[in-house]
């Protein structure tokens, strides 16, 4: 009885769906294409990656013949079933958001050939992290070395022309977890610190964790004891204890991923991974029938990784120099490393 | 009408009206967020149990996934229901269930050429003594020096958790170039699933790989009666409900009771680090940075509780609490409504159960004012609600 009380239930919602449906979408005249977004478990509300995942898919949603769903993950058991869900009723591309769902991409991208698989920051890989190279999965990865050297090119010319608060020619940067993706930011940071400010001496510190700031807060008043200016954090939400240890001791902080200029006084810019647009671009090149397996880079050149200006107004002669840099970095003529300089 | 007939529909009316209720007033929260609780709740029923789907999802598939997610309920359900019984209240079943994980993670990656007859006995049994070593540990300061069980296994859960953290961050178990994950498991320490993992071969419309039921099933069918059969067949049920009822008539009886305290942990503790062992060697493969933010062992209290703990009540709130588990992600999916709705439905049933059980301890202490002040609230529900369960007078 309970059973055909439940059936009943669904067959309304079913039906209240349906005329839903009905309502909202006049006769299709070209494919409608479905995007898939599976979230991490930071969920939509992350202001972070996931969110600005869900901003790139809402901007497609809005230029292109698409019906975007989302589905966040509330633990790593998720990852599987919800990018399964996608897949299972023939989505056009599924997105996942964040290399934590890099296991879970390779084996769903086995089961499903046929469906278009996209993976921020990581690839398809077995249990051994070993990259599957599924002719169904694009990897969406970011040169995070260009937006560290952007935000490097301020803080060494805040050192050089004594514009930061202290000036003891010293900065410094607090990773999370010593992985690729963190120290390429950090080895843009260094560079270009170092090749404004040759004098500058640049501490690099890991807090071992991406969630909890007061590790990273640790982190962060160990290097400002050592007489550091300018702290840039690249700990996810780790490092929001970063950004408070430099607004406490009144110094200098840098953001990262996103703009995260609300989230200290003390945080004069962010460099930025623009997940938005490496989202939005994976969902136009499926619209366009472009989707390429493999990797796809996103740089200063193609406008996927960058920098925002946050609370600090930038003498001139610095924004002229962050230009030209920016303009030489996009030209090719110099080049960020990818691995921190020694 | 059977006298236990009439009191097993009594018993149920609590777990019955908190789920009906939590239902009402989550519905009334998706209307008064702009949704459509119809929708929100077919979807839960589509992902939960494959029923009335809307866009043509795979039954089979989401029966699948459920059942992947109620069978660690079950096991860490028992490890919290049986504690109750004995009047102590076991919150640390996630930490057990780490220990469990870890040690299975260990012994499969340490002894991964071994061969499946040999090494998946090993991993089982090595995952219940991690688990029944955290909880005795617990059960042992208690029995001795009267730390209580609440504060301890907490901090053992936090113990168990950066244990978790140092040995994959960094640690000794990191996959060599891997983040926060360790090596995987040897193929002799899997579970194996129902259906061949084989993506050529096509069942129910699907690839067979995405069928992740296994056989864990079969053990944590095997837990609960091996739980009820202990519980209500055995000297050792029968003083662990003994001292769960009052220890000083159980001591009076001459019953030992530091040592059904400690007994009863251990026991607990090896349900709980068998299912963190059957997760490692059934779904996962490996120990991962999922189980820094895991709430098995969290949502086994609830399950325990709503399921009164009895076998069959941890069954079907196990089952209950695996399908909103599964439906969540479908009906945002489908509907739009976010996956955190099951939260808060389980929130809602984990409330309205607290605010009953405060009611029947209210009665409790009305009628009888010298019961004894030492005994936990959980196990006050338990004895009121499981008074007289079918089959024990006989015993």
């Amino acid at each position: 009885m309970g059973h055909s009380r439940l059936k009943f239930l669904g067959m309304v919602g079913l039906a209240l769906m349906l005329l839903a449906a009905c309502g909202s979408s006049p006769a299709p005249a070209s494919k409608t294409y479905k995007i898939g977004l599976v979230t991490d478990t930071g969920g939509l509300n992350d202001k972070s990656f996931n969110h600005l995942a869900d901003v790139g898919l809402e901007k497609a949603k809005t230029d292109f013949k698409v019906q975007g769903d989302v589905v966040e993950s509330h633990s790593g058991d998720d990852y599987v079933p919800n990018l399964t869900h996608f897949a299972t009723l023939n989505y056009d591309l599924v997105i996942g958001v964040g290399f934590l769902m890099a296991t879970a991409v390779g084996t769903v991208s086995g089961q499903f050939p046929n469906i278009h698989f996209a993976i921020i920051d990581g690839a398809g890989t077995d249990a051994n992290g070993v990259d599957l190279k599924h002719p169904n999965v694009q990897s969406l990865y970011f040169s995070e070395q260009d937006a560290g050297a952007m935000v490097g090119v301020i803080a060494g010319m805040l050192e050089k022309e004594g514009k930061s608060k202290k000036t003891q020619h010293v900065i410094s940067a607090v990773g999370g977890i010593s992985i690729p993706p963190v120290n390429h930011y950090i080895a843009g940071y260094k560079w270009a610190a170092t090749m404004e400010d040759p004098s500058i001496k640049v501490l690099v510190g890991y807090s071992n964790d991406f969630t909890d700031p007061a590790k990273c807060k640790n982190v962060a008043n160990n290097q400002i004891s050592a007489k550091s200016d300018i702290l840039f954090q690249v700990a996810g939400g780790c490092g929001l204890g970063v950004l408070q240890a430099a607004g406490q001791a009144g110094v200098y902080s840098i953001g990262v991923d996103a703009d995260q200029k609300d989230s200290d006084p003390s945080v004069i810019a962010s460099a930025l991974k623009k997940v938005d647009v490496a989202t939005y671009t994976a969902i136009k090149n499926v619209v366009n029938g472009q989707f390429t397996a493999g990797a796809l880079t996103f740089n200063i050149a193609n406008d996927g990784a960058g920098y925002a200006l946050d609370n600090i107004t930038l003498p001139a002669d610095i924004q002229t120099e962050l230009d030209n840099v920016k303009a030489k970095i996009k030209a090719g003529t110099l080049t960020p490393p990818s691995d921190i300089p020694a | 009408m059977p006298s236990t007939v009439r009191h097993a529909a009594g018993g149920m009316a609590v777990p019955i009206g908190s789920v009906v209720f939590a239902f009402l007033v989550g519905g009334v929260i998706v209307a008064a967020t702009g949704g459509d609780p119809l929708s929100a709740y077919a979807g839960l029923l589509c992902g939960g149990f494959g029923l009335a789907c809307a866009n043509g999802e795979n039954t089979a598939l989401q029966l699948s996934t459920t059942i992947v997610f109620f069978i660690p309920l079950i096991m860490t359900g028992v490890a919290v229901a049986l504690p109750f019984r004995a009047g102590l209240f076991n919150i640390g079943a996630e930490g057990q269930l780490l220990a469990g994980s870890v040690a299975c993670t260990v012994i499969g990656v340490k002894f991964n050429t071994l061969p499946a007859p040999i090494l998946l006995p090993m991993v089982l049994v090595g995952g219940a003594l991690a688990g029944a070593l955290w909880a005795g540990i617990a059960g042992v300061l208690k029995a001795t020096i009267g730390a209580h069980e609440v504060v301890t296994t907490i901090m053992l859960n936090y113990v168990a958790q950066w244990l978790v953290r140092f040995l994959i961050v960094g640690g000794p178990l990191q996959l060599p170039h891997g983040f926060s994950v360790s090596s995987p498991i040897g193929a002799g320490a899997r579970l194996p699933t129902f259906l061949p993992n084989d993506n050529s071969l096509i069942i129910f419309g699907l690839p067979a790989g995405v069928y992740r039921v296994h056989t864990g099933l079969l053990i944590a069918l095997a837990a609960l009666a091996v739980f009820a059969f202990l519980l209500w067949r055995t000297s050792l049920g029968y003083e662990i409900r003994a001292v769960g009822q009052s220890q000083r008539a159980a001591r009076y009886a001459g019953i030992n009771v530091p040592r059904t305290i400690i007994v009863t942990m251990l026991i607990a503790g090896a349900f709980s680090g068998l299912a963190g062992a059957i997760q490692i060697a059934g779904v996962d493969h490996n120990l991962s940075d999922k189980f820094f933010n895991d709430t098995t062992g969290f949502d086994a209290i609830a399950v325990a509780l709503l399921g009164l703990g009895s076998a069959v009540g941890i069954l079907l709130a196990s089952i209950l609490f695996g399908a909103l588990h599964a439906g969540g992600s479908v009906m945002q999916a489908d509907a739009g409504i976010s996956s955190s709705l099951v939260q808060v439905l389980q929130a809602l049933i984990l409330f309205s159960i607290a605010a009953n059980f405060l009611r029947v301890l209210g009665g409790r202490f009305r009628r009888r004012p010298a019961a004894p002040a030492s005994q936990a609230p959980g196990a006050a529900l338990m004895t009121e609600a499981a008074k007289a369960p079918p089959g024990d007078g006989q015993t």
